[in-house]
């Protein structure tokens, strides 16, 4: 399944996510979290810490700023620019190609 | 004064900002109240019963070919204080309200009515008006034009740890701005006696206000009412009259 968390700020939309991802996991899913965040905070509802969410932003940031170059595919995402989260979930904080290389697309 | 309030989404930003123009505006000062989020909630705090104030299409034209600057502008002969006076709306204890339309406008509607917002933010005579801002929750649209009016940041921060963090980037994003801009927190929904201390040694801010966690302030964002109407002796709003009563002494060196 595939599923996306929206709402308002502060309606709990990180929180939901982190206790969906992780009991989906605890019944034996495969789990992949997305931050699609511009202020990326699901890392501390999943468990990882502060600081290793702030420097899965600090990578995506320096994807945005050119200085790091885009994964070409999903597995490569998901080893780059993730992190394991507790229980087996695969946490990666991503962002839209806003701006991609001339040539490309 | 010249304000803009930021901070994660759901922080409490809107609730006191709107409570802050009010309580100014009380004091004697021309407020114009200003709601930079396609998805507004300010004007519910400000105890207007409709949440977007977008500026007319009439108020707005097509610059003309040759002169220098963004595509759309203000009517020729329309000063930005005549388009608060005429468009704006207006709140009550005189607050003026202005807001840029809804995300779900026409794209080009929203974007001709943003630039004569931004157009009205920039060419507002400071000595008349004060600015009171409300900016969307997160990191995206702080420091990146929308707060140019601002002489001070105030980031609402809950003693959360995701609302800290986000405090964090915030004052990370200031510092790294081109002009240096001053950034100080409000602590808000306040529990336990040292959440405030917390708020300033995590953020690495000045906490300027510490705003109880109040329920009847809450019950009356529940409601989508102003907390000023509904609950004016709360600890929460007079939290807040405390913060405006700091900034304005600050400015003028007179406790009014």
């Amino acid at each position: 399944m595939k599923l996306a968390v929206t709402g308002k700020g502060g309606s709990g939309k990180t929180t939901t996510s982190a206790i969906l991802a992780r009991t989906l996991a605890r019944r034996g899913h495969q789990v992949v979290a997305l931050d699609c965040d511009s202020n990326p905070n699901l890392g501390i509802s999943l468990g990882v810490g502060d600081d290793e969410t702030e420097r899965l932003v600090s990578m995506r940031q320096a994807l945005d700023e050119g200085e790091e170059e885009h994964a070409p595919g999903w597995d490569e995402v998901l080893d780059r620019f993730g992190s394991d989260a507790p229980d087996g979930v695969r946490l990666a904080v991503v962002s839209r190609i806003d701006n991609p290389e001339p040539g490309c697309l | 004064m010249r304000v803009a309030f930021v901070g994660k989404g759901g922080a409490g930003k809107s609730a006191i900002a709107g409570t802050f123009a009010r309580l100014l505006a009380r004091q004697g000062h021309s407020v114009l109240a200003i709601d930079s989020d396609p998805l507004p909630g300010m004007a519910f705090s400000l105890g207007l019963d409709r949440d977007d104030a977008p500026l007319p299409d009439e108020a707005i034209e097509d610059r003309p070919d040759g002169e220098e600057g963004p595509r759309y502008r203000l009517q020729a002969g329309l000063s930005a204080a005549e388009a608060v006076e005429r468009y704006a709306a207006t709140a009550p204890d005189g607050v003026r309200f202005l807001q840029f339309g809804k995300i779900r406008t026409d794209p080009r509607a929203l974007f001709r009515s943003q630039l004569a917002f931004r157009q009205i933010i920039r060419e507002l005579p400071p000595e008349q008006w004060d600015l009171v801002g409300d900016l969307p929750g997160g990191t995206r649209q702080p420091f990146t034009g929308w707060g140019v009016y601002a002489e001070t940041y105030l980031v609402v921060v809950e003693p959360m740890a995701k609302s800290l963090l986000s405090a964090r980037r915030l004052a990370r994003l200031a510092s790294a701005a081109d002009t240096p801009v001053r950034v100080v927190a409000v602590a808000n929904k306040v529990v336990e006696p040292d959440d405030a201390e917390r708020v300033a040694s995590r953020s690495g801010l000045e906490v300027v206000a510490s705003v109880p966690f109040d329920r009847s302030f809450a019950e009356a964002e529940r409601a989508g009412k102003a907390p000023l109407d509904v609950v004016p002796e709360s600890e929460a709003v007079r939290a807040v009259a405390c913060l405006v009563e700091r900034l304005t002494h600050e400015r003028t060196g007179v406790t009014s």
